[in-house]
Formats: C-alpha cells, sequence, structure tokens
C-alpha cells in the first residue's frame, strides 16, 4: 500500500493511508434516550475544534459516557446529528460506520484487552478496520500492518512485551497497550472514557501525559472523560462539563474556577475530586 | 479507655436492623421439593411404580453374576486388545472432529459472539434436536445406514459430542467478561474479525476442557455402542453377555474403568496448564 495516499479522503479509496490530518467533532442538538426511558444527553450542541485537547468533566450518571460513545457511534443518538471530519456518524450503518470508527481510537477505563492473548494481537485489532475479514481469519497479516502495529507499541514504552500475555502486564502497561491499538488505527481522532480511573495516581499521571503527547506532537483531536478536577486543569486546554445529560460547563480548563466545578458536580468540591500531585 | 471498653461502650449504642427470618421459606421449598418427589411415586396418580420389596425378593438371582463378575477371568485379556484399541482410537477421532467443528458453532450459538439473534437461535435450535435424538437410535440407524462398524459409531460419537461441547462452551462464553469486544467494535472491527483475534483465545480454556471431558465420554459410551454394532470393545461385552460370561465381563469392566482413570488423570494435568 502506498502511504502518500494520506492526502486522501478516506471516502476517496485507499484505506490503508493513515487518516487525513486532525478532524472537527460536531454535535448538533443530540438526544439519547435508552430503551429504559433514561435519558442520557438533552439537546447537547458541540463544536470541538480540530486538534483540540479537551476533557469532558461530570460525576457518573451525567452522561459524559454516553455522549464519547455517540462520536464513534457505539451509542446511536435519538435525535441530532454527530459528524466527525467527513463522517456524518449518526446517519452511518454497516461497513460504512466500521470504516468511520476505524479513523476514530478509543481507549477504556477498563483497558478492554483480550487478557489471554498476547499484546502484539491486542495491538492487531487497531488494524481490524483496515484489513478485509477473510485475511484477518486466515491470521494473515501484512509487512505494513505489523511495522504499523510495532511502532505504535514502541510510541508507548511497550515493544519489549509484544509478546507476552496481556493479562500479565499492570494496570499502567495495559493501558499503554490499548494506547498504542488505538495508535495502530492512526486515527484522526482519539477519544478515552475515564482513561485513569483505575490507576494508581503517578501511573494516572503518566498515561495523562501520554494522551497530551499524542495532542502535541501527533496533533489528534483529544477528548477525554475524568471526573477529577485537577486532571482536567493540568492536561487539557478545553473543559466541557456535564451534568444530568447537559453541557452545564463550556471554556478553558486551566482556569476553571472551583464554583464552576461545584456547578457541574451539582454539590460542594470534596477531597475524593482531585487525585493529587505527581 | 482500652479498646476492650471502647467496643463495650459502642455495643450499647448499636441499633442492630431486625435480621430477617429466611428459615420458613427454606423450609417451605424443601417440604415442597420432598413432596412433589413423593408424587412421582404413586401410580394412581400416573407416578412410576418403585417396587422397593422386589429387591428383597430377587436380589439372589443378580448375585450369582455379581460374584463371578468379582472374580474376573483374565484369560479373555489377549482378545480384548483389539477392540479397547478400536476404541480408544474411536474416541481420539470423535474428540478431534466434533472440536473442529464444534469451535465455529460455539461462537455462533454464544451472545456476545453472535448478536444476530436469529441466526443464534437457529444455531441452538438445530442443537437441541442433535441433543434430543438419543445416541443408541442414532447407532442403530446409522448401522442401517453404512453397515455394521466402526464408522456409525464415529458419526454418531461425533454428533454427541457436539450437542454436548457446544452447549457448555457457548454458556461458558455467555457468562464470561466480554469487554474486550467493544475495544474490537470501537476500532471498526466486524463480528467475526473480532471472534477470530479475540474470542477465539479467550474461549480456549472452556473449549479444551470440555473436548477432554467429551474424550472420557467417548470411551463410556462406545462401550454400549457396541451393542448395536458400531464397533469397539462393546461388541465384546454383548458378545460375553451372550454367554454369560461374566467373569470376563468382569476383566472387560476393569480395563474400561483403568482406561477413563488414565484419560482423566490426563485431562487433569492438561486444564492445569492451560490456566
Amino acid at each position: 500500500m502506498d502511504n502518500t495516499a494520506a492526502t486522501q479522503r478516506p471516502e476517496a479509496g485507499d484505506h490503508a493511508s493513515p487518516a487525513s490530518g486532525p478532524w472537527p467533532i460536531t454535535l448538533d442538538d443530540v438526544t439519547v434516550r435508552y430503551p429504559n426511558g433514561v435519558v442520557a444527553m438533552k439537546n447537547v450542541s458541540l463544536e470541538i475544534g480540530a486538534g483540540e485537547m479537551v476533557a469532558v468533566v461530570g460525576l457518573s450518571g451525567s452522561g459524559k459516557s454516553t455522549m464519547i460513545r455517540t462520536i464513534n457511534g457505539l451509542v446511536t443518538p435519538t435525535a441530532g446529528t454527530v459528524t466527525v471530519g467527513p463522517h456524518r456518524i449518526s446517519r452511518l450503518k454497516g461497513a460504512a460506520l466500521r470504516r468511520a470508527r476505524g479513523d476514530i481510537g478509543m481507549i477504556f477505563q477498563s483497558f478492554n484487552l483480550a487478557d489471554r492473548t498476547s499484546v502484539y494481537r491486542n495491538a492487531m485489532v487497531g488494524r481490524f478496520s483496515h484489513t478485509p475479514t477473510w485475511r484477518t481469519l486466515l491470521g494473515l497479516t501484512t509487512a505494513e500492518d505489523r511495522d504499523i502495529v510495532m511502532r505504535a507499541l514502541d510510541s508507548v514504552g511497550m515493544l519489549e512485551k509484544v509478546w507476552h500475555r496481556a493479562g500479565a502486564l499492570s494496570g499502567g502497561q495495559k493501558q499503554r497497550v490499548a494506547i498504542a491499538r488505538a495508535l495502530a488505527q492512526q486515527p484522526a481522532v482519539m477519544l478515552a472514557d475515564e482513561p485513569v480511573a483505575s490507576l494508581d495516581p503517578p501511573t494516572a499521571h503518566s498515561v495523562m501525559a501520554d494522551l497530551a503527547d499524542i495532542n502535541a506532537d501527533r496533533g489528534l483531536t483529544v477528548l477525554v472523560n475524568l471526573h477529577l478536577m485537577d486532571l482536567a486543569r493540568q492536561y487539557t486546554t478545553r473543559m466541557i462539563g456535564l451534568r444530568a445529560g447537559e453541557v452545564v460547563y463550556d471554556g478553558p480548563a486551566a482556569s476553571a474556577t472551583d464554583a464552576d466545578f461545584e456547578q457541574i458536580y451539582g454539590r460542594p468540591v470534596q477531597q475524593r475530586d482531585r487525585l493529587g500531585q505527581q | 479507655m482500652t479498646a476492650a471498653d471502647a467496643v463495650a461502650g459502642e455495643r450499647s449504642q448499636l441499633t442492630i436492623p431486625p435480621r430477617p427470618r429466611t428459615w420458613p421459606r427454606a423450609a417451605a421449598i424443601v417440604a415442597a421439593l420432598a413432596a412433589f418427589t413423593i408424587l412421582t411415586t404413586i401410580p394412581a396418580i400416573g407416578g412410576v411404580e418403585l417396587d422397593f420389596a422386589s429387591i428383597a425378593r430377587n436380589w439372589t438371582n443378580g448375585a450369582d453374576r455379581i460374584v463371578q463378575m468379582l472374580t474376573p477371568d483374565w484369560s479373555i485379556l489377549p482378545r480384548t486388545w483389539q477392540p479397547l484399541l478400536e476404541t480408544l482410537e474411536m474416541a481420539l477421532v470423535d474428540a478431534a472432529i466434533s472440536a473442529v467443528l464444534a469451535v465455529p458453532l460455539s461462537l455462533w450459538a454464544a451472545r456476545p459472539t453472535n448478536p444476530n439473534g436469529v441466526a443464534r437461535r437457529a444455531v441452538r435450535f438445530v442443537l437441541n434436536v442433535v441433543r434430543a435424538v438419543p445416541d443408541l437410535v442414532y447407532a442403530t440407524v446409522l448401522v442401517a445406514m453404512v453397515g455394521v462398524g466402526t464408522l456409525p459409531g464415529i458419526i454418531t460419537l461425533v454428533l454427541f459430542d457436539i450437542g454436548i461441547v457446544v452447549k457448555l462452551v457457548s454458556e461458558a462464553i455467555d457468562s464470561a467478561d466480554a469487554h474486550y469486544m467493544e475495544a474490537g467494535r470501537a476500532a471498526g472491527g466486524t463480528q467475526t474479525q473480532i471472534n477470530r483475534v479475540t474470542a477465539l483465545p479467550q474461549s480456549w480454556p472452556a473449549i479444551a476442557s470440555q473436548v477432554l471431558y467429551s474424550l472420557e465420554l467417548n470411551v463410556r459410551i462406545s462401550a454400549i455402542l457396541g451393542l448395536v454394532g458400531a464397533g469397539g470393545i462393546g461388541r465384546l461385552i454383548d458378545e460375553m453377555r451372550g454367554f454369560y460370561r461374566y467373569d470376563a465381563l468382569g476383566t472387560i469392566v476393569l480395563e474400561i474403568l483403568v482406561v477413563v482413570i488414565a484419560i482423566e488423570v490426563a485431562s487433569n494435568l492438561l486444564r492445569k496448564r492451560l490456566r
């Protein structure tokens, strides 16, 4: 495959090429009502510019997990539209949706690795959308895919562990493998759903720093769900506050006051809302 | 104030919520089960007839056979090697064939690995039908179709094994944690890709464990399948039974016991390594 095709738009054909530059994300009047009647998002409209580093802050149940999942179509909005770069996510289905997801990396609170298989195979998951199903079924990988995966693992310092079982790694190492899996997609956008909530404070800081590097060095648009105020202030430039499915704050992260957080949380700030310094 | 005093001081202030009374419920459930069991043995209302007194009347008829079996006739041993080897070969071939067939079927029959409800129910329905037919019926029909020998026995055991392995493995997949699936979907993978790269390695222990169990079952069942001419040690059992050679049967039963224990020991060792 020819990597000079990077300037092509994804719908133009060659999909083995990296997605073209960072993409903006637009939510237009998005509402999500779950089948059990719970309204997780109420008429949310947001513009996130290409290459921004944004924290979405809110307590559990505020709708931030739902919001991040509407961006890659894991959750379909009941009303409204979600646009990521050239993809109108909320209208896509089947193969077109899978192609769009291929351009959007995601990491999770519980890492979501297959513990019984190797770090290598877990990172190969990032190449799914660029690989025909029959090739995956037969276990055939291209030299280019192997190269992309190895470089992704190297960039998070996990190349040494490439043949280890994912289940044998520590929490911080697992999250780095998960970041490598997302980077192997060569995405234009990176989503992170509470990426450090299962990690100890020093590891949490280093994973947040990795995400900040991805934003700074690779220029990806990064959207990260957090519930801790100091992490949002330290590592992101813009903060969106969610409460009961509605945007209650949208502004710079560094200068957000405790009063702003109290508005987001709907209660006074407590000790457990901070992780503590490195 | 010592720690003991502190505890004593606190004890007076504790208001323990009333402990819920659960035993009347447990007693009612046990009583209902007991009543139901007794009712099934009353012939007047359609229950089964259990005449325990017949044991006292007739036990002497079978006693001499048991005594014969307890004094095994070792002279039969040379004649058993060949059919016993055949039984083992059948068991192994069956376990291998059913393992290959059970892997995709198990993934299709489990909810996390096959979100398509219609396809999943279709696979499960077919497997229910396969399980509903008794193995002796398969063997009898297949002997008529393909002739006496090991082939009908092999096909019967494969059908039997698939029924068991797919059911147990797909239930294991259903109840296992499947967070890793979300990562595969978020990366734009098809269900087949997710199953091949992540769900399959996650399910290996369940698959291997059930296939080893089916290997053990195969040895036991092939002892019965010989009765209808489907090969293996069962053919010799049928012959000895026909001649009332219960001392020879005792030898064969001991041999099967040794084989089953050997398989169990081997599969326990393998299972330990899989964890």
